[in-house]
């Protein structure tokens, strides 16, 4: 089985040339014009999977605080 | 969402599982944050019964079910029900043994990626895959993933 690796330094340079330039027509100018923030998409592919699953575990704890003090006071 | 526990309670049980949903996109980039940990499972016996043993101590309950009903959580619940979508003291964690557009486990396994993630090794979707995944569900949430999740695929594409 193939292993979801970090991305090489030619790879992210790649995907960020892509993501900040998209080719007109392509699925990331669609995104771009739907409201994805690409730089935010950028900051991401240069963590590695375990980072930002470490990231995403953060996020939903505090996520999950504040939505638990908001239910606390309605 | 302790996520991490989660995982780690799944491995170490030696259960058969895939990684789907927002935690698989997360893996590939995406940046939604996800608040429950979605499984496909192997629905073998022994899977299954490691499956159960593992989440028991956790004391997973049906979403939305009543306090006051009675749940059993046992190896006949898991193999009559193809989603169960549970509260645990972990978090929320949804067992699927059916996934539309995705078919068989074994298939899901063959479009499966090694991740390593949360101090253990895990299995998670493909990028592909996760893509016809959500596609197929065709919720709102599901469908609203979609244009982030095509983007870092072409990002990506060699």
């Amino acid at each position: 089985m193939t292993e979801l690796k970090a991305l090489t330094r030619e790879q992210l340079a790649r995907a960020e040339q892509r993501l900040r330039h998209p080719a007109p027509g392509s699925r990331i100018e669609a995104a771009r014009e739907y409201g994805i923030d690409m730089t935010l998409l950028i900051e991401q592919l240069r963590l590695t999977p375990a980072e930002r699953a470490r990231k995403l575990e953060s996020a939903s704890t505090a996520m999950e605080r504040v939505r638990g003090v908001a239910r606390k006071r309605s | 969402m302790q996520f991490e526990s989660a995982v780690q309670l799944l491995c170490d049980a030696g259960v058969d599982f895939v990684v789907i949903g927002g935690v698989a996109a997360t893996f590939h980039g995406s940046v939604r944050v996800t608040y429950d940990l979605d499984i496909y499972y192997s629905r073998v016996s022994s899977n299954v019964r490691r499956l159960v043993a593992a989440l028991a101590p956790s004391h997973p309950r049906p979403r939305g079910f009543a306090e006051d009903l009675a749940f059993i959580w046992d190896e006949a619940t898991l193999r009559n029900s193809a989603i169960l979508t549970l509260r645990t003291d972990l978090g929320e964690i949804d067992l699927l043994a059916e996934v539309a557009g995705l078919g068989s486990y074994s298939e899901v396994k063959s479009h499966s990626l090694i991740v390593n993630a949360f101090d253990r090794q895990i299995s998670t979707l493909d990028l592909r895959s996760l893509i016809v995944a959500k596609r197929a569900a065709g919720r709102e949430k599901d469908l609203s993933a979609l244009p982030e999740l095509e983007s870092l695929l072409e990002a990506g594409e060699e």
